[in-house]
């Protein structure tokens, strides 16, 4: 054609249009949205134990600590690094929760920043070491895992706390409407402060500059170092909130409630971000993206034990969903890279 | 003066603190050299120092792999299976088991070098694809039917108090060392985690030698499951739960640097006999056995902080 240079102003219009619905299309979060309906949809019809209330008030209970569990990883993935120790941190808080509680006979309003408070310091131990060293927080927070956890059980003799406070177990028990429990509000409403710290706050761009460009934040005036032990911090409290929910959730402070080394916490801790479209180099992050993505794995666990598929097998669909997950992105990136829209 | 050049080996450190460690615990402990002792710690350095070995391979190529300990237990209960349901001959049924562990590295290689996602992710996903396999073939039930050629191969010793483990831990140590510092494929590995775009300009191919890098920490990892299926004398699905930060502590202790390009055979071998001795020290001297991890954690800290420090003179003059 002797004219395809030139466009004419009405097809540059809709063209404009059709790259703002494929850009608006190809988004993680609508994806996930997407995936969360039709999944929902199949477990509800093939299924008949997945759509009544109480199952949905018990997944929404795991959904809601999976889900803190994502934002604890992805507070610190924000700044190109990643937190090993999550879940030996939330048993950590667990079991401060448990002596102040059961021991001291302390109140819920100390008990609660109590634990939130043990969360934050043993994020602070990771932070400075790393700042500190230099070194990676992949080997750090490996050997803060062991020795956090490690010190948990020496001190505890890895003995639960099971006189806790009636109220925390009642939280656990309450639903709204027959099937909403209060936990997955909890986990909404810290995602929206999560989102106005990263969209509002100067501390919140300065976590997203540290992480994107250290050496350009430095030189713009952000204090690096201080604000990376910042986000390990904030990452110790949310794993020492995941942690008291998952308390209201079982209603007693159990050491092995993370498993081994608190290790069966990292899959749920990087399988929401990831899907969310968090980028591990650091810099961008979805607090969106993280929630839909720890609801989608909620779903889909509880979804797959429903239909009785293998149910010792549910860890495998979880590790093959997130392979996909991250090729499937990658393919979507190079789509979007392609048709020249902004994601 | 200057210090004598196998003084300044990686290897020299660990090794100094291992005889250091044993005259010390000798001294307050007399039966700590002791023959039955001695095979102790040399049933738990075997089997050790072939999960130590599996990851730095990784190392040596700038990676990690978090699947080490699942690949392990997956080549385990394999192993045990094939020959408790459908009585393969114990030789065939390991021949299997370590091709199951080395297809499944070549799995996390072939991923990584196609796709480029980080080998974090990609092992973290292997990792709970084949834990989840592991409980899936064994319903997390162990399989007790071993034979006894197996279990003897496991608990036998040979010479006095070396056990017939320590035969495979020592080839193992031989080809990691032949393999790293006289064949092609090693130097490649190590080129390529020092510097990959200098690795790839000067005609190495990063995808083929990541994939070289997986499979063989794969069979390693398979190997290791073997073994222990032999010393535990039953086919345990929770085989190589805890191998991560063993696996990442005996190459740091060695002087391997995470970044990658530089790992020491030896020095990761005394690595594992460190946390041996102290593992036994805590035993001997009646400390709390959960201090064990504390202890590992703090080593790992320890030794990156001294290595850091030496690369940082290093790199002021």
């Amino acid at each position: 054609m002797k004219d395809s240079g030139a466009v004419r102003p009405h097809e540059a219009m809709t063209s404009g249009a059709r790259a703002r619905f494929a850009g608006a299309v190809l988004t993680n979060e609508f994806g996930l949205v997407l995936l969360i309906l039709l999944f929902g949809m199949l477990f509800a019809l093939g299924t008949r134990g997945f759509a009544s209330p109480f199952n949905l008030f018990t997944l929404g209970r795991i959904m809601a600590i999976n889900i803190m569990i994502g934002y604890s990883m992805m507070v610190v993935i924000v700044t190109g690094g990643l937190d090993l120790s999550v879940g030996a941190i939330g048993v950590c808080a667990a079991m401060f929760f448990g002596w102040l509680s059961q021991r001291l006979g302390l109140p819920l309003v100390v008990t609660i920043p109590g634990a939130l408070a043990m969360g934050a310091a043993l994020g602070a131990v990771n932070g400075q070491l790393i700042v500190r060293s230099g070194l990676h927080s992949f080997i750090i927070t490996l050997a803060t895992m062991s020795v956090f956890f490690g010190f948990m059980e020496f001190v505890t003799r890895a003995q639960a706390f099971r006189g806790l406070p009636p109220a925390i177990l009642a939280v656990g028990r309450m639903r709204y409407f027959g099937y909403v429990s209060p936990l997955l509000l909890v986990s909404a409403g810290v995602g929206l402060g999560l989102s106005a710290l990263y969209r509002l706050t100067p501390l919140g761009r300065e976590m997203l500059a540290a992480g994107a460009n250290p050496a350009a934040a430095e030189l713009s005036g952000v204090r690096v170092k201080r604000v990376i032990v910042q986000c390990h911090m904030l990452a110790g409290a949310l794993a020492g909130i995941a942690a008291l929910m998952a308390i209201a959730r079982t209603g007693a402070a159990i050491p092995s409630m993370a498993g081994d080394l608190g290790q069966d916490w990292l899959l749920p801790a990087f399988l929401g971000p990831v899907l969310g479209g968090a980028l591990l180099s650091g810099g961008r992050v979805s607090v969106l993206g993280a929630f839909l993505g720890s609801a989608l794995v909620s779903e889909l666990t509880n979804g797959l034990l429903q239909f009785r598929v293998g149910e010792f097998w549910v860890q495998t669909y979880l590790g093959l969903l997130l392979m996909a997950a991250v090729l499937i992105d990658l393919a979507r990136r190079k789509l979007v890279a392609r048709l020249g829209v902004a994601p | 003066m200057k210090t004598p050049k196998f003084m300044r080996a990686d290897w020299f450190g660990p090794f100094a603190i291992v005889v250091v460690a044993s005259v010390g615990i000798t001294i307050f402990d007399r039966p700590f050299l002791s023959p039955f002792n001695i095979q102790i710690l040399l049933l738990a350095t075997a089997v050790n120092v072939v999960v130590a070995m599996s990851q730095m391979i990784i190392i040596a190529i700038g990676q990690m792999n978090l699947a080490i300990g699942a690949i392990g237990g997956l080549a385990a209960v394999c192993f045990a299976g094939l020959m408790q349901v459908w009585s393969f001959p114990p030789a065939l049924a390991a021949v299997a088991a370590l091709a199951i562990g080395a297809a499944a590295g070549l799995a996390n290689g072939a991923i990584i070098a196609r796709t480029g996602v980080s080998a974090f992710i990609v092992t973290l996903a292997s990792l709970s694809i084949f834990k989840g396999a592991d409980l899936g073939i064994t319903r997390a039930q162990p399989f007790y039917g071993i034979p006894a050629s197996v279990k003897a191969f496991g608990n036998a010793t040979m010479f006095g108090p070396i056990p017939w483990l320590a035969l495979p831990a020592a080839l193992v140590i031989a080809f990691m060392w032949r393999l790293l510092y006289r064949q092609r494929i090693g130097r490649y590995i190590l080129a390529v985690g020092g510097n990959a775009s200098a690795a790839e300009l000067s005609g190495v191919s990063i995808a083929q030698t990541t994939l070289w890098a997986h499979g063989l920490s794969g069979f390693l990892a398979a190997l290791a499951g073997v073994m222990l299926v032999g010393r535990l004398q039953i086919g345990q699905p929770s085989i190589g739960d805890d191998w991560l930060i063993l696996s990442f502590a005996a190459p740091v202790i060695g002087g391997a640097v995470l970044a990658g390009g530089h790992v020491s055979v030896f020095g990761t071998l005394f690595g594992v006999i460190i946390v041996a001795i102290i593992t036994q020290a805590l035993v001997i001297f009646q400390i709390d056995p959960y201090f064990v991890q504390v202890v590992l954690g703090l080593l790992i800290l320890w030794t990156v902080g001294v290595n850091r420090l030496r690369e940082l003179r290093l790199a002021g003059g």
